[in-house]
């Protein structure tokens, strides 16, 4: 009984399928049995040459496949634009307005004044420029005696040519010029005009011998950027609350508002004090949280303010426009008046049309850009969201704090430092300078660390002027205006000292312009499908299959092989005779393969509906049609035993 | 005979059952299925067939899920933008100029006569508070102020503000910051009292003020600037003067283009104040239109720059302005695609006289899908707003559908249309005669936001979105070196005169040409066609299970056979019953 039940067991068992005893055997029966195309017809097809052309095409189907998802892969992070087009109520940007001037020239005076000296003595030395026509150039001597240190501490010289001799401003003494030369307008030395070249020199206090030079090639960038020097110094200085002081104030500024059709005055306005630029006034800062929005575009309907500019008040060195500077920008941004402001004439109406932008980047891995600022190892000075500006400046400061020693003053203050002043560092101007250079020349590595923001809101700008006030209503208006100015001004406004801005949305489409991922996991997935299904009408159950067969089956039956031998080689040493050689396994039928199974006339689906088998044969059931029994493998096993080698004893 | 059979056959294998099972069904199907995985399930042994059982199972799970995926991307209806940039021949822009004052002081002159001694009165008075000199010889046109009176609110005292009529002497001092409008209860029961001023600073003097009817039903217009209240009550009172006036008069009292145009060369053709179409606009009076292509075919441009484009010289005449109406001087221009109305206020720009002003033009296109990509309008029909702007016989614009909606609003709530906007038919223009209290209800509509609201929510945008980026520059003109002999042509070409009667106050060069890159196209495609859709379907089909259509067939079939085989067993179980 046992050995009966072992044999039937056996004999259910298959032994074509993965328990096969070899690997040709294996592969024989995953061939006709796989899934994939092209790999049955290897086994299938009659000739030599066919086969082998049926090989080298299954071969290069997949080729073809792994080649195409290859670059499906690598088109995996791919990114396609969209552009939609909104029109709604949009957000009124905020507008920060400042005056040209940074501080009222005549409250500057008592920190100025000795610099003020300075320049003008500078300027007639080299120009023969004097303010008054009846003063008489002084003389050499008589500067000593003011006693002032700006031209110790920078000198100004002219260079001779050269022949790297300078003539020193303050004791007209030439000097031998050690060290470098920097131009700062241009990289190219023109020498044919090197007579006129003036600059001034800046000397690492440290050691005096380590001295740069920079020189211009007009007097009035080198006159300015000296001043530009001395004034930052004397600025870094002042206390936030007194500087704020010295600046405009939001009456001095403002003289008329009028926003989205009604009346708005200075508290609509935050004020915000910029370094350069003293205090400026933001519009619609958000500050109180509400963002005011327009419902209609047109010039009505946006901001509409005239400011008043005191040309009379301003620094005649510092500033050499008037004017006002405008910029647009979100109430989360910081206003970079001093790198992209609009410039505002006096006595004209400047109309800025604004149309809204808002552009989306896709972040890492479809582009280098960042989310907010947080992965970028740079400190954000500034109180705002990130922008690449931010960036750069922020890093810029840092690098000055850390080679220098102190801040430098257009920028925000880190933690625990302080600007720069020539009396707590003798050594900033040379550092900075040195530094700056280096920045320039991006070997500070800030461009390098800093990424550009993945979205950002644009406000494209369209702007056109207008004589205003026009020559018939110019008398009425400036009347007005200077009765709106209030009493304390009697004096008729001048029309040079007045400007009057507009700014409005054009239209109220917004454009978003956003990226999208190219593809998605399901899209991928599906192409994948296509390439495999096209070449090979493969699925992931034939991967599977494929691992199953190549790696796990074949795997099995070399370690089989092997065991069997190791096993064989012992028991011969053992026994030192010939052991039973392993039976090649008889080729049980079981299934739809048992021979008592098959009809001769081989029943299909419908067959089998119309013929009802007799209820109580002792045969099993017709199975329901076999997939195998139409291969028609009996009729070719006689006639092409190459093809077909079925183990049949 | 056939049919007879059919049943007969039919019968017979009800009577004698199914012959065979569903267990064999499902093992036929299995085997002979073209998916992968269901043969795997019969084909291996008792342990594997658990896992590939669970495999198919998984896989099949897989496919519906990201099936739905798939079908809700699908209608989703996205898109995907292309961007080309580069130079083509195109029709050139229409150009609209006007001069920034709507007609000549010279003309306008005897109707605005007495609003002009009124207004200078009443600066005289607000200017030099003390010394009010009454003797004005001929007495002033009181009944035109009474309709919308200038004042000065003291707010010194915040909760009693002083209200002082400029022409009175007398200090109404009003209760409380309520009542200041709020008296509500008034003969026309129609009318919402809201404060529309905004919190009134602490400055001294705040103006001026819509009353309605008597002054029963007043809300005060504050402003912070008396430069703006006189424009803004300037603005109102010219505005109902204006309105009484027929347009023809109106057409006449304006610039005239042969006035107005002085030069005029396209490309290197000669062109003059002809081959412009006069339009009237409210804000600007005449305005005149290159290139509107609504009689004969558009211009193009075959070739970018200021050779190629349009160059004319305009003269706005400042010492005829209006004082009190436009204080900045300057032309008025705008540059707009074909057939479409100008709305100068939104998109113009202004050029400065004594200057020559260029234009660069870089025509910037946004083509978009319709419907159901996005919620846009191709040619405005199924806007619900009636466009009033079709009477200019001009294509449908975003921005007149917002003025139409306005106005049928203006018409529909005050019963008379707003000055600015065309008018719906049998409607009048507002006036302070017929409408006495049209402004305030003009002010109080204007600065509704749930009016406005309504509007841009049933205003759609267009599909086709075309917007001309301009890169203006400025310089000075005439150089002083050709002022003369410039002036002196110009002159004698208009009035045929040897007197110059030109100066640089009034005089602008325009040039208005195409950038080396004239368009820059972004146009739409769909994402997703049903192409896309099918394919991606039978990639995760095929992906997963290698399977296709066919499969999906079979799969039916079987169900349809496995309920047959439920038929049949049913009725052999009745009658074993």
């Amino acid at each position: 009984v046992q050995k009966k039940i072992t044999a039937r067991l056996k004999r259910t068992l298959p032994v074509r399928g993965p328990q096969a005893p070899t690997l040709s055997e294996l592969m024989r029966w995953y061939c006709l049995n796989t899934n994939t195309h092209g790999c049955r017809r290897i086994v299938v097809s009659r000739g030599r040459l066919r086969r082998l052309l049926w090989i080298l095409l299954t071969l290069s189907a997949v080729g073809l496949i792994l080649w195409q998802c290859a670059e499906l892969l690598m088109n995996y992070y791919s990114a396609s634009v969209s552009v939609t087009v909104q029109f709604q109520n949009l957000p009124f940007p905020a507008v920060t307005i400042c005056n040209i001037n940074p501080y009222k020239y005549s409250a500057m005076k008592e920190y100025l004044s000795e610099l003020d000296k300075e320049t003008k003595k500078a300027l007639e030395t080299f120009y023969g420029f004097s303010e008054g026509k009846s003063k008489v150039r002084r003389s050499v001597d008589d500067w000593n005696s003011t006693g002032s240190d700006f031209f110790q501490q920078i000198p100004l010289l002219k260079v001779e040519d050269f022949s790297r001799t300078a003539t020193d401003l303050r004791s007209g003494q030439k000097r031998r010029i050690e060290g470098s030369v920097f131009h700062k307008d241009s990289s190219i030395v023109n020498s044919a005009d090197s007579n006129d070249i003036i600059g001034f020199q800046l000397c690492d206090a440290n050691n005096s011998s380590e001295c740069a030079l920079y020189t211009f090639s007009s007097g009035v960038n080198a006159i300015q950027e000296w001043y530009k020097l001395h004034y930052m110094n004397i600025m870094a200085q002042i206390p936030l609350e007194t500087k704020e002081k010295l600046s405009y104030s939001a009456d001095d500024l403002i003289l008329t508002c009028f926003f989205d059709g009604l009346s708005c005055d200075k508290r609509h306005f935050t004020r915000f004090h910029h370094p350069l630029h003293g205090n400026c006034y933001t519009f619609n800062s958000g500050e109180n949280g509400t963002i005011l929005s327009t419902s209609t575009g047109g010039s009505e309907y946006g901001l509409h303010v005239v400011l008043y500019i005191d040309e009379a008040d301003y620094n005649p060195f510092l500033v050499t426009s008037t004017g006002a500077k405008i910029i647009v920008h979100d109430q989360n941004e910081y206003p970079f008046i001093e790198d992209i402001g609009t410039e505002i004439e006096t006595a004209a109406a400047t109309s800025i049309g604004m149309h809204f932008t808002r552009s989306r980047k896709l972040s890492k891995p479809y582009s280098d850009c960042t989310e907010t600022g947080a992965d970028i190892p740079v400190g954000n000075l500034y109180n705002k969201s990130y922008s690449l500006q931010i960036c750069l400046h922020s890093c810029f400061q840092k690098a000055m704090v850390d080679s220098c020693g102190c801040a430098q003053y257009a920028q925000p203050l880190p933690a625990g430092a302080e600007y720069c002043n020539y009396k707590k560092n003798p050594n900033w101007m040379y550092c900075y300078y040195r530094l700056h250079e280096k920045f320039v020349k991006e070997q500070l590595g800030c461009q390098q660390i800093c990424k550009d923001a993945c979205s950002f809101k644009e406000w494209a700008l369209t702007t056109s002027i207008a004589q205003w006030p026009s020559t018939v209503s110019e008398d009425w208006m400036l009347r007005v205006l200077s009765w709106d100015k209030g009493q304390k001004l009697n004096k008729k406004l001048n029309k040079t000292d007045l400007a009057n801005l507009m700014v409005f949305y054009k239209d109220l489409n917004e454009r978003f312009i956003s990226e999208n991922p190219a593809n998605t996991l399901v899209i991928l997935l599906s192409n994948f499908g296509g390439q495999l299904g096209l070449w090979m009408s493969c699925s992931v159950v034939c991967v599977i299959e494929i691992v199953e067969v190549f790696f796990i089956d074949s795997l099995s039956i070399v370690l089989r092989r092997q065991w069997q031998k190791a096993k064989k080689w012992w028991s011969q040493r053992q026994r030192g005779g010939a052991g039973k050689a392993p039976q090649a396994g008889d080729v049980e039928r079981q299934g739809h393969d048992n021979p008592v199974c098959i009809d001769e006339d081989l029943p299909t689906f419908t067959t089998a509906l119309r013929l009802p088998l007799p209820q109580d044969s002792p045969l099993p059931r017709t199975p329901p049609p076999n997939y195998s029994t139409l291969r028609l493998e009996t009729a070719f096993t006689e006639q092409l035993p190459d093809t077909l080698e079925l183990g049949q004893h | 005979m056939n049919l007879k059979k059919y049943l007969v056959r039919a019968l017979h294998r009800l009577q004698k059952g199914p012959g065979y099972t569903y267990k064999e069904l499902l093992v036929w199907y299995c085997d002979n299925t073209n998916t992968h995985g269901p043969k795997r399930i019969i084909k291996e042994g008792p342990k594997k067939k658990l896992i590939w059982f669970f495999l198919t199972l998984l896989f099949a799970s897989l496919v519906f899920w990201q099936w739905g995926i798939l079908i809700n991307t699908y209608l989703s209806y996205n898109v995907t933008s292309s961007l080309s940039i580069g130079f083509k021949t195109m029709k050139f822009p229409a150009v609209t100029v006007c001069n920034a004052n709507p007609f000549k002081y010279s003309e306008v002159k005897p109707l605005l006569k007495e609003l002009d001694r009124l207004i200078e009165a009443a600066l005289e008075r607000i200017l030099q508070p003390g010394n009010s000199s009454d003797d004005v010889s001929p007495p002033l046109d009181l009944e035109l102020w009474n309709q919308i009176p200038l004042v000065l609110i003291d707010e010194h005292d915040k909760d009693n503000p002083i209200i002082l009529d400029i022409f009175e002497t007398n200090h109404t001092a009003v209760g409380s910051e309520t009542a200041m409008g709020n008296r509500t209860g008034a003969s026309n029961g129609t009318m919402d009292n809201e404060t529309t001023a905004p919190p009134a600073p602490d400055l001294p003097s705040l103006c001026p003020q819509c009353s309605h009817q008597g002054s029963d039903n007043c809300t005060y217009r504050n402003f912070s600037s008396a430069a703006q209240a006189v424009t803004e009550w300037y603005i109102l009172q010219s505005t109902s003067i204006l309105s009484k006036v027929p347009l023809h008069d109106r057409i006449r009292m304006g610039y005239q283009a042969e006035d107005m145009i002085l030069a005029c060369l396209y490309g290197a053709e000669p062109c003059n104040y002809k081959n412009f179409t006069q339009i009237y606009h409210p804000d600007h009076g005449n305005c005149y239109i290159f290139n509107w292509g609504m009689d004969e075919e558009a211009l193009n441009s075959s070739n970018p720059g200021a050779e190629f484009g349009l160059k004319l010289i305009l003269d706005i005449s400042q010492q005829d302005y209006i004082p009190y109406l436009s204080s900045a001087a300057g032309a008025r221009l705008m540059l707009h695609q074909q057939k479409s109305f100008p709305f100068l206020k939104d998109q113009g720009i202004y050029a400065m006289a004594g200057t020559e002003t260029s234009i660069g033009v870089l025509v910037d296109e946004l083509e978009r899908m319709g419907y159901p990509y996005s919620d846009c309008t191709m040619n405005g029909s199924d806007v619900p707003v009636r466009n009033l702007y079709s009477q200019y016989n001009t294509s449908y614009s975003i921005q007149a559908c917002l003025r139409s909606c306005f106005q049928n609003h203006m018409v529909e709530i005050c019963g008379c249309g707003h000055y600015m906007f065309p008018l719906p038919e049998g409607v009048n223009y507002c006036n302070n005669e017929d409408y006495p209290g049209w402004a305030y209800c003009y002010s109080s509509l204007r600065s509704s936001i749930k009016q406005r609201q309504i509007c841009i929510d049933s205003c759609k945008e267009t599909c086709n979105d075309t917007q001309y980026k301009m890169t203006i520059s400025m310089a000075d003109w005439p150089s002083e070196a050709s002022e003369d002999w410039i002036f002196h042509i110009l002159s004698y070409e208009r009035d045929m005169s040897t007197n110059v009667t030109l100066d640089r106050n009034g005089i602008i060069k325009l040039n208005i040409y195409f950038q080396e890159y004239n368009y820059r196209t972004i146009s739409e495609s769909a994402a997703t066609t049903i192409v896309w859709l099918l394919s991606s379907l039978g990639g995760q089909f095929g992906f997963w299970m290698g399977g296709s259509v066919l499969c999906l067939i079979e799969f039916g079939e079987i169900i349809i056979d496995s309920l047959w085989i439920t038929v049949i067993n049913v009725i052999s179980w009745c009658k074993g019953l």
